[in-house]
This record gives C-alpha cells, structure tokens and sequence, in this order.
C-alpha cells in the first residue's frame, strides 16, 4: 500500500487544526452557559489545545491513509477512529480525474478523484500525490481497467464462437477494426487516422517489457503484467483543442451562476463599504450626496446605476471564471478513453473510457446560436469533480456545423429531422406565462398597498412579453426518434439537444398532469444514469400527442431491448472515439 | 394488469387524516398565539382535508394498476399527474420489500425496486400482501440477473 | 440465514444512551434558559430514552439477518420499518468495510455495498467480526468482478 505526498501530512494538520480550534471554543461556551463551573474565559486555553488536537489528528490522518493498486481492484484504506477500507473493481470505474490548483502547482502536487456509479459523491480522492504518482496512477488504472475490458471481450467472443459454429461472422472485433470502418464510413471527418496499434489484445504481448512501475499486493500474472506496461498503449493523439478565438467567445457568451453567488456573497462580507463605493459611483450621474439624504429620483438613479454596476461586474466576474476553467482547453483519446486538460489556475485532466459514457449533449444559448456556435458535453454515471454533476465538456465551444459533425460522427447518429409538439401545446405555455405574469401584476399590487409605490398598473407590461415567450418555447422543443438514438431538444436560454442511444435508457416514463390530459397530450421522461445536476433535468419530450408519446415510449423499450442484445454479440463500444 | 390490495386505501386515508390532523393543529396554534380564527373554519379546514384525502385515496386505488410484462416492469398511477412507467428488469439494480408501521398493522407490505436512474431511480409498489411482495422481489431479482446474462450492458 | 454478532446491541444502545445525554442536555439548556424544567422530569425523559433505546437495540438485534444467495446479496432488517433487500451480484458497484470507534472498542465491523441504485450508503451489514467482514468483502468483490456486466449501469 502506499501512503500520499508526505507534504499532505501538513495540510491535513493545518486544515484540522482549524477546523478542530473551534471545536472546545464551542464546548466551552455552550457548557459554560449551562452548568456553573465552567467557565467562558476557558476558551483562550481550550483554542490551542484544539488546534494541537486537531493536527494530531491530521497527521495521524495522514498515516491511516493508505492506497494501493492490486490486480483486481483499486483499494483505499482510511481513518483514524473510524476506519474504512474500500476495494474498487477496475472494471466499474467511470473516470479518473486529475485536478491541480495554483498552489499545487508550484509544489508539485495534485489531487486524484476515481468515480464509480454507485454512491453519492466521489468514491476514492487522494489528496495529495505528486503530479508524477498522479500520472502513473491514472495510467495504470486506464490500462487496467483495458485489460479487464479485453479479457471480457475475449470471453465473449470465445462464447460466442461456441454458439455459432461456423458462423462466417469475423470475430476480430477489436477495437482498430471497428474504428478503421467507422472512420472510413463516416463522410467529412478529417483525420483519417491508420489502424490504431494501441489496440493490440493482450495475448498477443510478446514484448513483456520488465514492470517498470511498481505494484502491490501480489504479483500480477505475466500476461496482465504484459498489459498493464505495453509504452505504445498510451501514445495520445489530439482530438480538439480550443482556439483562443474560442476560448473568448466562450468566455463572453455564457454566464455562469456561480459568479452572482460570488458576488453577493462579496456583498454581505463588505456591505458598507460596498454601499459607499455604490453611491459615490453614482454621484456624478445625479445620485444622492449620501445615504440617507436625497429625493426620490436621487434614489432612483441610484437603484439603476447600482444595478448596472452588478450587473457588469457579475458578467465580468463570470466571464473570468470561464476563461480561467476552459483556458488551454484539450481533448485527446488514448486507447479508448477520452482524456481532457484545461485550467489556468485551477489545472484539470481527466480521462473518461469511452464506453462509459452515458449520453451527449449539444448546448447553445441565445448569444452562441445567433453566432452559429455551439457546445458539445458528455455525460457519464459518475459523479463529476465540478458542480456539473457526471457531465464533462469534450468540446466547450465550436461553430455549430462542426459541433453538429462531431456529435453524428461520435454517436454515429443520423441528422434528426426533428418533430414538434402539436400547436395545442403552445396554448398550455401561453396560458401558463400568462398565469405568471398576472402573478407578477398581483405582486407590484400588494407592494403598492403596503408603500409608496405609485403606478402599479404599469406593471402590466409584462403581458406582452407572453407571446413570444410561449412560443420561442414552442419552437425550441423537439424530438427525434431514430433507427439507434433518440435525441431530445428543449430550452430557449440554454437549448440542449441531448443524443440518448438507446441501449442506455433506464426508465421510460409517460407523465400527464391533469391538464395534459384535458388536451390529450402528455410528456415523456427517458431516464438514464447519468448522474445530473438540479439545472440539468432529466431529458423530457414535453407535451406531444398522447398517441405519438405512447409509440415512443414502445420504440424507446423495444430499442433498448434489441440494442442490447446487438452490442452484446458485435462486442460495439457503441460510440467513435476519433469523433473530429 | 394486476390491482393494489383494497386495504391499502386504508392507508391512504389514514395518511390523509395525520394531515389534515396537523393542518388543524397548526392553525389552532395560530388561532392561539396570532390572529383569531374562528373554531369553525378550524373544523371546516380538517373536514375538507379529510374529505379530499378520502377521495383521493380512493381514486388513486382506482388508477394504480402494475404489470410484468416480457421485458419490463410496467406501472400505471397518478391523481393528479397520471404516470406510465416501464422499468426494464436489465436495468433494476436492487430489489427491496418493505413495510411501516401502519403497513404491519393492516398486513401489508411494499416492493421498492432500484435503478441507476437520475430520476424516478426507485420505483416503489406499495399494497401488496406481505406474500405476493415476496413473490414479486424473487422474480424481479431472477429477472434481473437472467437478463444479465444473455445480453451483459 | 447469518444473524449478527450479538455485541452489535451494546453499540446500538450506546448509541442510544449518547442521543438521550443529548437530550438531557438539551433538555437542561432549556432549564436553563427559557422555561422551567423540573429535574425529575429531565431525568425521567433520559431514563425513558435509555429503556427505548435498550429495546430497540435487542429487537433489531432480533430482526436483523442476512444471507449470500446463489446470485445475490439479501438482507432482513428494521423494527419500524420492517425491509428485505436483494443485491444481485452483478450490480454491486464497489464494496467498503468501515468501523467507527465504538464499534473499534467492541471488535467489529460493518460492509456497506454500493450499487449505482443506492445514491447512499443504505446496503449496510453492521455487526460482524473484523474477519468475517473482510470475508464478506472478498466475496463480494470477487462475484462483482468475475460477473460479466460492464459496469452494472
């Protein structure tokens, strides 16, 4: 087994340390407010003896935490009271991801986070290792994770042979095979790459090179040993890489809801002096001298002059973060796993075996589409280092031509002709905004009543706003049902056109409310085990005709059956790994 | 399509009375403490919850339907929002039975059935005899491994 | 069926007797501070919670049991809520044995088996000597590893 970075010992310390300190203030106060002899003023002798207990603690935490690759499973052994050990088979791994922040960097270190489908959050994280150990560990689990995939296949296809007999079907589905015909098939996809060596099976390892990275526990056998040090199997080749022009225009068009939260919280930490900053910015343009004293348009220049300097400065913010994220943003494929980098401050890779992925989804907003550009994202059951759940970006922004490229030549999808809802269910949305902006209208009434507020009719406005909103939601449903994949769009703010094949379906669900039902239609809800966020709903064809949802609700199960059994006997990774 | 146990209205009501039950405490205590409401809109409040839990109760037993079909667990329920759902035995990951308190008492049990889903991940059959919900958690677990092993995900 | 280890009771009436401490001091910052609270009754809510938690313990004690089927994990367990749980082998994700420190003291350990179903860790076998835990765990681990689903999503 092995231990992490000797420098994580003192981060463990100082992180319990602190978080410790206030352990016995707490005690010690609560206590001393309930029973008389003990005293509040314990606290300044308490506090250090909190934080000495608490970097014991990290130290100790730091010597229970023990790793170790063995030939079957990646297990992690942690705790210092309370211990767990916990033993990962190679072959339920999701993705591994590297993650290196700025101070990290400098020093060398960086965190390793591995997934599996089960459970709530991350299943294994080490913090910290070297950038060194890192790569080896990410390299050694991809290739071990191949080997018990390869064997798997040679088991099947052995099996398969047996049953029949003779059969003229090629059993040589390895995975150069199968790329060399869909690369061929595929038509515009640029690089045509030659047979990839990297996919050689085990068996046919007569280069057992020396194990030149150690490994614990028992010895693995020859043949696993073979595998797991083969150099060729790791060559990466560049997949996408995100021009700066990208990068930008990435940067400027979408908006991410952290910065608000950043913002405000910013606010709440520093408010008065935000509020003077506020009100001296809007002096000049006809703001109050001072809180406080002013008439009510001084005010009112005030609300609007803040307001736009929020508002500016949470784009701003935003557009930082997003540059800072996806800054040098690269995917490349090795094997058969995606592996991605992107960061400035903040370094990320992560590597995703392209079998494990769940779905794909084109994203586009308002501002992306009206420049033709879109954003492909893959999604898988694990859960993702980042709050956008199992879902990785493979391709952050590119012109919607290529993007749309990339996602046929991935999935191998055909073009979707898309179908809409009928026009009935314009009218529900017409009716529902409606509903909110009377809603709206009640809202600035009430206000009126209870202050100065005059003019709440003018409130009123926001009915016009209704119709195009029902129907800009109108034409952005759609819904696809193929020969191998079922694609589903929806979403004005942020369209998303979600590709599901369907071996991948895990539910089928027909929901109708009860005014669904008054006007015989119904939506339909294809759950899958991509593990999302709240913002990323399940993928919904919403208010269709009963008679059609019902017919993909039959096609979506019967599909999932025969796909099934398909990928079962050609041994299909079911999606391209040379996508651009 | 196979029906509930008729009993497990029972329950439903049941859950509906411990509500209205509390809704009625609530505004006593609001009637106590803030602002006056009279004793009869209290008792007019509980009756309505109690009469809408009643109805609700037994249109829902009306409504719920289940099947096992070839490939699929298929459910029919839903008052308000009316939901069909087929969960394919592939994809069921684990299978529990289970009963509550007030399940006991009136003999009766549930199977709640797992999968790897982001929504709807567990699908729960409730109103079941305690037998049937055996029977039911044996073949979806066979089902489930059977169709494991002639077409592995 | 296995039952298990019975010293898993004294972990569960200790934990039982922390919540009623919690309680009484709860119960004695209200003296405290807001109303008054006759010590008898602050002693008698604790004694209270110490016999519950005591029957609870060795009723559950009683409930639980376990056993590793020909294709799945299956579990009996609770004392309200009474639930059977089967994990077909194929589905298990990854597998832990975890020990807190009272349950250090006592000799034991838990196996908490993770399917991509259970968001948390709700398959949980308290109660078994450290030996048996990781034997359980090997077990498991190897029937996940040999069954031939990719990943059992």
């Amino acid at each position: 087994m092995n231990r992490l970075h000797p420098l994580s010992a003192v981060t463990y310390a100082i992180q319990y340390g602190f978080l410790w300190l206030w352990v016995p203030i707490v005690l010690v106060l609560a206590l001393g407010g309930i029973f008389d002899p003990i005293s509040p003023a314990w606290s300044p002798i308490a506090a250090p003896l909190g934080f000495l207990a608490g970097a014991a603690y990290g130290i100790a935490y730091y010597y229970r935490f023990e790793y170790g690759i063995t030939p079957d499973t990646f297990d992690v052994a942690s705790g210092v009271f309370a211990r767990r050990s916990r033993e990962i088979p190679y072959g339920r791994i999701q993705n591994v991801d590297v993650r290196q922040g700025v101070l990290q960097r400098l020093l060398g270190l960086a965190i390793v986070s591995i997934e599996t489908a089960g459970g709530g959050n991350t299943e294994a994280s080490l913090n910290f290792v070297s950038e060194s150990e890192a790569n080896r560990l990410q390299d050694q689990i991809r290739r071990r994770t191949a080997y018990v995939k390869e064997q798997r296949r040679t088991k099947q296809r052995s099996a398969n042979e047996g049953e029949q007999q003779g059969s003229q079907r090629p059993t040589e589905p390895d995975a150069d095979s199968s790329d060399a015909d869909r690369t061929g098939a595929v038509s515009g996809a640029e690089t045509d790459t030659p047979s990839d060596p990297t996919a050689v099976p085990p068996d046919r390892a007569d280069r057992t090179d020396p194990d030149s990275t150690p490994v614990d526990g028992e010895e693995p056998d020859a043949e696993r040993r073979a595998y797991a040090s083969e150099p060729d199997r790791q060559r990466r080749q560049r997949l996408f890489d995100l021009q700066a022009r990208e990068l930008l225009l990435y940067s400027f068009t979408s908006f991410r809801p952290a910065a608000v939260a950043a913002v405000l919280f910013v606010f709440f930490l520093a408010t008065d002096p935000i509020i003077d900053l506020l009100v001296a910015t809007a002096q000049p343009v006809g703001g109050p001298q001072e809180i406080g004293e002013g008439t009510a348009t001084n005010y009112g220049i005030l609300t609007v002059v803040s307001m736009i300097n929020g508002i500016v400065i949470t784009y701003l913010l935003s557009v930082a973060y997003t540059f800072a994220t996806y800054y040098d943003f690269e995917l490349g494929r090795t094997g058969e796993d995606f592996v991605y980098e992107r960061g400035l401050l903040q370094r990320y890779s992560g590597s995703i075996p392209v079998e494990k992925v769940q779905s794909v989804t084109v994203t586009a907003n308002p501002l992306q589409r009206l420049i033709g550009y879109a954003g492909l994202w893959v999604e898988t059951a694990g859960y993702g280092p980042e709050s956008s759940g199992g879902s990785q970006s493979a391709v952050p922004l590119a012109e919607q031509s290529r993007v749309h490229r990339f996602t046929e030549n991935l999935t191998d999808v055909e073009t979707p002709t898309f179908r809409s809802p009928p026009t009935m269910a314009r009218r529900r949305y017409l009716v529902r905004y409606s509903l909110v902006a009377a809603v709206i209208v009640a809202a600035v009434f009430g206000l009126a009543q209870v202050t100065a507020l005059e003019g709440w009719y003018f409130a009123a406005v926001v009915f016009v706003a209704v119709p195009p909103a029902a129907h800009l939601k109108y034409v952005h449903i759609g819904y696809f049902v193929g020969e191998n994949h079922l694609v589903v769009r929806s979403g004005f703010w942020q369209r998303r056109t979600t590709v599901i094949p369907y071996y991948r379906i895990q539910t089928v669900s027909t929901r109708r409310s009860i005014f669904q039902r008054r006007l015989g239609l119904a939506s339909l809800v294809i759950d899958t085990a991509s593990s999302r966020t709240f913002f990323w709903g399940t993928p919904t064809i919403y208010d269709v005709d009963l008679e059609d949802a019902r017919e993909a609700h039959t096609a979506g199960r019967k599909r999932l059956q025969s796909a099934l059994r398909e990928r079962a006997r050609d041994d299909d990774l079911g999606l391209t790994v040379d996508f651009t | 399509m196979e029906s509930l146990h008729p009993r497990i209205r029972l329950l439903w009501i049941a859950q509906g009375a411990i509500t209205a039950i509390v809704l009625g405490v609530v505004l006593a205590g609001v009637d106590q403490w803030l602002a006056d409401v009279p004793t009869a809109v209290i008792a007019g409040v509980v009756a309505v919850g109690l009469v809408l839990g009643i109805a609700y109760a037994v249109r829902l037993y009306q409504v719920w339907q289940f099947e096992l079909q070839n490939d699929a667990l298929y459910l029919e329920r839903g008052v308000v929002t009316f939901v069909e759902t087929a969960v394919p035995f592939v994809r069921v990951q684990h299978v529990d039975t289970q009963f509550g308190p007030i399940e006991r008492a009136l003999g009766l049990s549930s199977v709640v059935v797992y999968t790897a889903g982001s929504r709807n991940a567990d699908v729960r059959i409730p109103g079941l005899t305690p037998d049937r919900a055996r029977d039911l958690q044996d073949t979806l677990r066979e089902l489930a491994v059977e169709s494991e092993a002639d077409d592995a995900v």
